[in-house]
């Protein structure tokens, strides 16, 4: 297994506090890695930072071989990391067909002359593009949709759209902050569904999420963070009865924590 | 189709000096021409992109002066100064864009407003530029193979071309990947960011685009009404074009070419004195942002969403 | 070239009291905007309305200045909360462009109807204190324009003390600097808000009160006027009181020297050739942005 990011030593700090503190880890190619950790651990700082939207103060980001910290977002995008959003973004007033094409635009080679001339180069994208649009909108479940505004999507449908959009330009490796958050519980399912799907054919996840249940079913690795430093990492089986992550996430023993789990099995 | 019933009408307005000889009118219709241009760059930068630009003003008076300069002082053609008009425009919006592009939204639209301002100070009191105050009467007549754009006809015709091309441009621009990524800008800037697409170069580019189409309409303009001075600057004119904009319905193509016509005719329609006609500019203004914010379109749009959610839940 | 030093001190004195008077108008809109992130573009006509009220007050109390300085203030606070109410109160904070249209319809109509009813013609507003001033060596200071700036000093240090050391002024830093901490801890946005823009129109009506006996009164008096502060509160950076005061003051006197020394014209366009200047340096404004800083 080749690491496909490789996240070394990442420092990022906010007036004093530091919110990234060393933090390192690698994601597999073809593997769904967790990101997991309480409020305030800095998972979301870490994803900033590793997708451009933060500047880290320091550390390195290796995207197969490249190193990419410090890159602007659109740059690190275009080398083949997508991120969605925890407060889900799409556009709002433009319909679906043209959120997903959007997010393949810019990995195409048809230029604005291209377009203009209608030449054979920018047919052929148009049509690759709309193509994939399609599937990836079958896949999610929104075709009926197809041709709608996003706006008029409910929040967990607008998160599916957002996923969809992300896979677009068939990117190296996906980055999904907080996929599940707010999402009805029957929808979750679905998402979970969708991932599994897209792994099997070869897509690399990074999942941030609280939902410890559907990291739970979906990572083969997850990553513990707590105060802006690695936890403990491994299989979810083993982080679930990792007394450090017991403890810094539930405040409970492992005693306690089997209490738990027997009371409610 | 549709495409025929445009064509049609955007030929039917040329005939329209065979319809009537009446001078008014004719020049009611330069008008409605011209404004409609300079709304519709206003759109492109504001409705599009969505970037309150006040510069439009400050491009507008540039474009008439460096057409007028270009005339008078340089003896070159009234083509030659429209193509100066354009390229000038062009290039300070490079300039003067780039840093105000980053200093974000609100400061933004501060420093436009200022450019604007500034145009009108230079105007005004660089004198030995532009004749100051007095401004620069007697424009002459423009001219092409020989033949002399004379009379206000000939200038509608001029005009009528000039909003066929820059709307047609401006057209075809919106309903490309250009268009929408600008729409998509406005609506969502740190998505684009994240899908590989650095929002900058679209900016400027609207930015300068809007710039040239309404410096060049400006210089159209300064040579219809065949004098130029600081007055061409007034804030009057910027009211007008956001005016359109905001009735038509901000980044709606047809939206805002409707209202630039229509509410061309009003300026003369409210002939009361002009105190009465700028509280009704403001009153509508008012109205209109309270109410329907997204102006026509805007409203038609949302009832439109409103019935395809209806069908689709 | 001999430079008078009276002349020059006379220059000086003269920038530091427009200085004052730019900075209450300034501060004005900087607290509209930390509170509410919209930019009043009816500020001006505020000031103007101030003025006026200013002109109308006085001959009613027999030209005592200091009665018809608070009428006039009360009187653009009251417009100031009606404005709010019915107007700004509809605004979301991130409707900018939204805020900027609905203020600058507000500022047109303001200001056309002032002049339809009481025509553009320029009006003298004489004081208890008419002419009189005071005599330092050869340099000439009016009573007016002496208690023009006590009073704008007055107002920023009640400011100061109102910011930070009432609830009231509290609420408003809290969310200024962090919205929705601020509403977590149960501030009321709205009621904030309804303060923040009584107190900055009170403020400008101050100015406009104190303006009025110092030069002529004229319906478009606030529009000039109100694009140097908002160039002036891009230069101190948007929501930064201090820095909205230290480059108003610094303008006044730049200002004063200028048009002391050389033509008008570069007088009017320094604010914004320094604007220019301090965006291409300083983006995000000579002083630290974000929230209101009090010192």
């Amino acid at each position: 297994m080749t690491a496909l990011l490789e996240v070394r030593e990442l420092r990022k700090s906010f007036a004093g506090v530091h919110a990234v503190d060393g933090v390192s880890f690698t994601v597999e190619q073809g593997s769904i890695t967790g990101l997991i950790g309480p409020n305030g651990s800095g998972k979301s700082t870490t994803i900033d930072c590793i997708a451009g939207f933060q500047k880290a103060d320091g550390g390195r980001v290796i995207l197969a071989g490249t190193d990419i910290a410090g890159r602007s977002a659109h740059q690190i995008a275009r080398a083949g990391l997508m991120r969605t959003f925890q407060t889900v973004r799409v556009y709002e007033n433009l319909p679906l067909r043209d959120n997903l094409t959007i997010a393949a635009q810019q990995f195409d080679d048809a230029s604005w002359s291209d377009e203009l001339f209608r030449t054979r180069r920018y047919r052929r994208a148009a049509a690759a593009a709309e193509a994939r649009a399609r599937e990836l909108i079958e896949l999610v479940g929104l075709a009926r949709y197809y041709d709608a505004e996003a706006g008029i999507l409910s929040y967990g449908q607008k998160k599916l759209l957002a996923l969809a959009a992300a896979l677009m330009p068939r990117p190296r490796i996906v980055v999904l902050d907080e996929p599940v958050a707010g999402v009805n519980p029957t929808r979750i399912r679905d998402v979970e569904d969708v991932l599994r799907k897209l792994n099997a054919s070869g897509e690399t996840f990074l999942i941030v999420e609280h939902n410890v249940e559907f990291i739970t079913n979906l990572c083969h690795h997850v990553i513990v963070l707590d105060q802006g430093r690695k936890l403990a990492e491994g299989t979810a089986a083993a982080i679930h009865t990792d007394p450090r992550v017991l403890e810094a996430y539930l405040g409970m023993t492992p005693e306690m924590a089997e209490a738990e789990m027997r009371g409610a099995a | 189709m549709k495409a025929v019933a445009i064509v049609i009408a955007a030929l039917a307005f040329g005939v329209l000096p065979y319809l009537t000889s009446s001078n008014y009118i004719l020049g009611v219709a330069v008008s409605a021409a011209i404004y409609t241009v300079a709304a519709a760059a206003l759109n492109l930068i504001y409705g599009y992109t969505g970037l309150l630009s006040f510069a439009q003003l400050g491009f507008w008076g540039i474009g008439g002066y460096a057409t007028a300069l270009t005339v008078v002082t340089f003896g070159g053609t009234f083509w030659l100064g429209l193509l100066w008009a354009g390229l000038l425009n062009a290039a300070l919006a490079l300039v003067v864009g780039y840093p105000t592009l980053r200093v974000g939204r609100h400061a933004f639209v501060i420093v436009t407003l200022t450019f604007a301002l500034l145009v009108t100070l230079v105007a005004r009191d660089w004198v030995d530029l532009t004749r100051g105050p007095l401004g620069i009467p007697g424009l002459p007549a423009p001219s092409l193979f020989g033949v002399e754009f004379k009379t206000t006809t000939h200038f509608y015709w001029i005009a009528w071309a000039y909003a066929l091309l820059a709307l047609g441009f401006l057209y075809a621009l919106g309903t490309s990947r250009i268009g929408r990524t600008l729409v998509a800008i406005k609506q969502n800037e740190p998505l684009v960011r994240a899908q590989g697409i650095a929002p900058m170069p679209y900016k400027l580019a609207a930015f300068a685009i809007s710039a040239a189409i309404t410096g060049i309409a400006g210089g159209i303009f300064a040579f219809h009404l065949k004098v130029i001075d600081p007055l061409f600057l007034d804030f009057y004119y910027m009211q007008t074009f956001l005016i359109m904009v905001i009735i038509g319905g901000a980044g709606s193509f047809w939206g805002v070419v409707v209202a630039g016509i229509a509410l061309s005719a009003l300026p003369e329609v409210l002939r009361f004195s002009s105190d009465f006609r700028m509280i009704i500019y403001g009153v509508v203004l008012l109205v209109i942002m309270l109410v329907m914010p997204g102006g026509l379109a805007g409203w038609i749009h949302q009832r439109r969403v409103a019935r395809m959610r209806a069908a689709l839940r | 070239m001999a430079v008078d030093p009276v002349y020059l001190v006379q220059l000086t004195l003269n920038g530091i009291t427009l200085g004052l008077l730019y900075a209450l108008i300034a501060v004005g809109l900087a607290l509209i905007f930390g509170v509410m992130q919209i930019i009043n573009f009816a500020h001006g006509e505020l000031l103007m309305v101030g003025a006026f009220a200013m002109s109308f007050a006085l001959p009613a109390m027999g030209s005592l200045y200091w009665p018809a300085m608070a009428a006039a203030v009360v009187a653009t606070m009251i417009c100031g909360l009606v404005i709010y109410e019915t107007l700004l109160v509809r605004l979301r904070p991130d409707e900018f462009e939204r805020s900027i249209l609905i203020t600058l319809g507000l500022s047109i109509i303001v200001l056309h109807v002032v002049q339809y009813l009481f025509t553009a013609n320029p009006r003298m507003v004489d004081t208890q204190y008419g002419f009189d001033g005071v005599l330092i060596g050869t340099i000439r200071i009016t009573w007016t324009r002496i208690i023009g700036a006590a009073v704008a000093i007055g107002a920023f240090a009640l400011l100061f003390v109102l910011l930070k050391h009432t609830q009231f002024g509290r609420a408003m830093r809290a969310i200024a600097q962090n919205r929705e901490a601020a509403l977590m801890v149960g501030i009321r946005p709205r009621v904030v808000a309804r303060n923040a823009v009584v107190l900055a129109t009170g403020l400008c009506g101050l100015a406009g009160a104190a303006l009025a006996p110092i030069q002529l009164v004229t319906p478009g008096m606030g529009q000039f006027l109100i694009f140097k502060a908002f160039a002036l509160v891009i230069i101190g950076g948007l929501g930064n009181i201090p820095g909205a005061i230290v480059s108003a003051i610094g303008l006044g006197l730049i200002e004063s020297w200028i048009g002391g020394f050389f033509e008008i014209v570069w007088q009017e366009a320094a604010v914004f050739i320094l604007m220019v200047v301090v965006m291409f340096l300083k983006p995000d404004g000579l002083f630290t942005r974000g929230g209101m800083r009090v010192g």
